[in-house]
């Protein structure tokens, strides 16, 4: 360990557990073991960061490997920050205490844009050069993976590769490339290394890549300017869930963390086709895992982390093709061992009551249903095939089972939005509630409704749109509140001003980093943190690096502009997204793919793999 | 039904996990060592647990006495060996027997703690511990309720009668005994405070190191006796220098 956290520091900051490690299911390896040692880096608070399955896969994989030693970090709190800084402590790693700045190789997960200035600070923290230009032969590598990469450009200064797609495999390609150049006395230096790394399918070094820009501030192309480096780099996919690892066990921490349960994946991917939706693309095609195979890690999982909860989770479990069974099935052979099992989302359908129903057996929670948006024209627009009968049929079904509180989700300034469709919101509660008298003879059912604000995503059918200005925004907020102001309805709405910097750094381009080094130095980080965001220090910030925030975030972009994000791939045709766009308008809807016909968004063709649906017994 | 009980520790390396997160490993642990454990009825079906005596954060403990209610028996041996491979490093287990589950609960039984506290403190402290051993009343406001403030007032001499100091190399350590009764105890920290309250010296109570060395049920007598039965399993060493069967 660099220098131990004393005791006085410990005992003065919050939830000191989070910096101290040791939890069961950590994983120790001597140095002497190893050969290469890389952080798993998360942008925030321990808490959210242990609840990220990805890091839960990846921590597995790596560490099973022999000569591969894998390290969690999350971002410190601003209360130990101070205190470590003040008396020169490093940021460390939490299982050897390993400076960051020490290790070969630190990867960073990008969740969430507004964690971006976290990674800028824990770099400091740990002593690693903030520019990749910067780093010598001694610095680490500094990686990044992630739903966010799909556009990791905003991040172009600070990274030195990014891996592009699914990482349980070329993570574990990547580490072997590093020891086999630190075998070859390290060849050719850090070019050398990046060099070699490119040659793996799905990373992007994107110093290998220049941006160029037209006079309106668009982009006019971004061109590779290394002979290795291909035009435009495809994601890495996993075609058969069923034949890879697992982890068949977990860190598990002391305290109470956001998911505080075993999370097993029972898909990946999910082609409902909801056009705001960037997770609904960028993670394509459907590929579910066995139900024998669930069956057996939950078991394993079950024994090895003594958790008492399973969530089975995916990007909508209720699609998960055997599910009916394997509920029945894993409720019954686990509620012997006082283990309930959950789900994370519920479509809007009575058969998924009937599921919760059967999940609720060990133990009682509220429903959650995401209609999204409040009127049917709107619905269409995003392509949410739900209709208001199915909602008011599902909560009908929970409300006869017996519940009597249901939270809603939905978004505000959806594209083609109009305060009428904000107002539709606020009927849709209202006959939530007569659903509620009509079933129990009763009034009181508590409505809980959620209201984020829409952020215009790359690779998505909204990719083109402008996001709504803040003024208009609040007024959507504003107009929604008084007429929610109704009894046993609860509102609940995000600040718009984060939004709108989320939608700057979602479609953002390179030029964006020296805004994101100056808010960092203006003291930025945990923006997804109401009290530490400050929208004032963004606009300045923007500003003074000479970028207009309304370019990124409110510009209604052309049919044939170049995006910045272009030259990573997850494989979506150009083509179909501008189609949902224009269908989009039309108010026309897109079935889903995965027992339907194609609809040509190109990722099986391009990327060479299948939907994999366990519908009958067999793959589709 | 039987009870399980088990002197386990509470390390240096998990010092800083809370009453509550100690009680989540343990129960989780329990959970993956497959115990027989018994759990209540209804809808939120809770493990039979429980500790004898919650320590506060930061808070070194080699004796920490924790109850597990069994639905069969099962041998104190067996026990510990299934528990100990399911423990996470910081937590080991010392003893452990087996009782009928009528016993009294260990947190009903408890009547002292033995402590010691390690400062980096180097002025003489023999006058003030001389003082605090010879006081006969010493009151004290401690505060009643982390988080809604309110104090109540206490008799130190009525939890801690004696202290013992010695120093050496710039440290100071001091060591004693704790009551403990029905209606509450004393923490350990805030001897310090009261120290440094009545004598106007400046203990760095931030920096100390605090451990619970053992923990002790008393007899009509007001004898100290050890938390567990005389037919004990002892699984492993308690904290080095300090022999809990003296």
């Amino acid at each position: 360990m660099e220098k131990e956290l004393p005791i006085d520091i410990l005992s003065s900051v919050q939830k000191p557990v989070r910096y101290t490690g040791g939890e069961f299911g950590s994983i120790i390896k001597s140095a002497t073991e190893t050969e290469v040692f890389i952080a798993l880096a998360f942008p925030d608070v321990y808490e959210v960061g242990m609840s990220y399955l990805g890091f839960q896969i990846l921590y597995y994989l790596l560490n099973k490997k022999q000569g591969i030693a894998a390290e969690r970090v999350y971002a410190p709190w601003i209360d130990i920050e101070s205190k470590m800084r003040e008396n020169g402590i490093p940021l460390c790693t939490l299982e050897t205490g390993r400076k960051l700045s020490e290790c070969d190789i630190v990867g960073f997960t990008l969740q969430y844009e507004l964690s971006y200035t976290n990674i800028l600070n824990m770099l400091n923290f740990g002593g690693i050069p903030l520019l990749a230009i910067e780093r010598n032969e001694d610095d680490p590598f500094v990686i990044v993976g992630g739903p966010c990469v799909y556009n990791p450009e905003p991040l172009a200064d600070f990274f030195d590769l990014a891996i592009i797609g699914e990482g349980d495999e070329v993570l574990i390609e990547l580490m072997e490339c590093y020891k086999n150049w630190k075998k070859n006395g390290r060849k050719g230096g850090r070019l050398g290394f990046l060099h070699l790394a490119i040659q793996i399918k799905g990373i992007y070094v994107p110093s290998f890549y220049m941006a160029v820009y037209k006079e309106n501030g668009t982009i006019s192309a971004v061109k590779p300017i290394d002979d290795l480096a291909p035009s435009e780099v495809n994601k890495r996919v996993i075609s058969n869930l069923n034949e890879i690892d697992f982890p068949d066990t977990t860190v598990v921490p002391f305290g109470k963390i956001v998911h505080d349960r075993i999370m097993l994946e029972v898909f990946r991917g999910c082609t409902r086709g909801c056009r705001f939706c960037h997770a609904g693309m960028i993670y394509r095609p459907v590929r579910e895992r066995k139900p024998e195979i669930l069956k057996e890690l939950g078991r394993k999982l079950i024994a090895s982390t003594g958790y008492n909860e399973i969530s089975l989770v995916s990007l909508s479990t209720a699609d998960y093709s055997c599910l009916t069974t394997l509920i029945h099935d894993m409720v019954d052979e686990f509620k012997d061992k006082r283990v309930s099992v959950s789900l994370p989302s519920l479509r809007i359908d009575s058969f998924c009551v009937d599921i919760a129903r059967e999940v609720q057996a060990v133990r009682k929670s509220g429903l959650t249903f995401a209609p999204e948006a409040g009127s049917q024209k709107m619905r269409n627009v995003i392509n949410k095939g739900v209709t208001e009968d199915d909602l008011i049929n599902a909560v009908g079904a929970a409300f006869s089972s017996g519940w009597s509180s249901v939270k809603l989700y939905f978004m505000l300034g959806l594209p083609e939005e109009t305060d009428d469709d904000v107002l539709a919101i606020a009927d849709l509660v209202k006959k939530v509630q007569q659903k509620y008298f009509q079933v129990t003879g009763r009034r009181g059912a508590k409505i809980t409704v959620s209201v984020s604000s829409f952020v215009p995503k790359p690779y998505t059918a909204f990719q083109w749109v402008g996001q709504d200005d803040i003024k208009i925004l609040r007024h959507k907020q504003f107009l929604l509140k008084d007429a929610l102001k109704i009894k046993n309805v609860t509102f609940q709405y995000h600040d718009a001003k984060t939004s709108v910097i989320e939608a700057v750094f979602a479609r953002g381009d390179r030029r964006l980093g020296k805004a994101l080094l100056l808010a960092w130095k203006k003291g930025a980080r945990f923006d997804g943190w109401n009290d530490c965001f400050s929208y004032e220090r963004w606009l300045e910030s923007i500003r003074e690096a000479g970028l207009d925030i309304d370019f990124y975030a409110a510009r209604i972009r052309e049919k044939n502009e170049v995006f910045p994000w272009e030259h990573i791939q997850p494989g979506i045709e150009r083509n179909f997204l501008w189609r949902e766009w224009e269908k989009a308008k039309k108010r026309q809807l897109t079935q889903d793919c995965r027992r339907g016909t194609c609809n040509g968004c190109g990722v099986c063709q391009k990327l060479g793999v299948n939907i994999i649906d366990w519908k009958s017994g067999e793959a589709w | 039904m039987v009870k399980l009980r088990m002197q386990i520790t509470k390390e240096r390396d998990i010092r800083f996990i809370s009453h509550l997160e100690y009680v989540r490993t343990l129960e989780r642990a329990i959970r993956r060592a497959q115990l027989p454990a018994a759990y209540s009825e209804g809808f939120n079906p809770h493990m039979k647990f429980s500790l004898a005596s919650a320590l506060g954060v930061g808070v070194v403990s080699y004796a920490e006495f924790m109850e597990i209610e069994l639905t069969e028996p099962m041998k104190p041996e067996e026990a510990v060996k299934k528990l100990s491979a399911s423990l996470p490093s910081g937590i080991r287990i010392v003893a452990a027997d087996a009782v009928e589950s009528e016993t009294d609960s260990l947190m009903s039984q408890a009547g002292f703690a033995s402590y010691r506290i390690t400062l980096p403190y180097s002025d003489n402290l023999n006058d003030v511990v001389e003082a605090f051993n010879v006081a006969v009343i010493l009151p004290f406001k401690k505060l009643a309720h982390k988080r809604k403030g309110g104090v109540k007032e206490i008799d130190v001499k009525f939890y801690i009668p004696c202290i013992t100091a010695v120093q050496q190399e710039g440290k100071t350590v001091l060591t004693f005994d704790c009551r403990i009764t029905h209606e509450g105890s004393m923490k350990a920290v805030d001897l310090l405070n009261v120290l440094n309250e009545h004598w106007g010296i400046t203990l760095p109570i931030e920096k100390a190191d605090i451990e619970r060395l053992a923990l002790y049920r008393t007899d009509a007598k007001g004898n100290k006796k050890l938390m567990l039965g005389e037919n004990i399993y002892k699984a492993g060493q308690g904290e080095e220098k300090y022999d809990l069967r003296e």
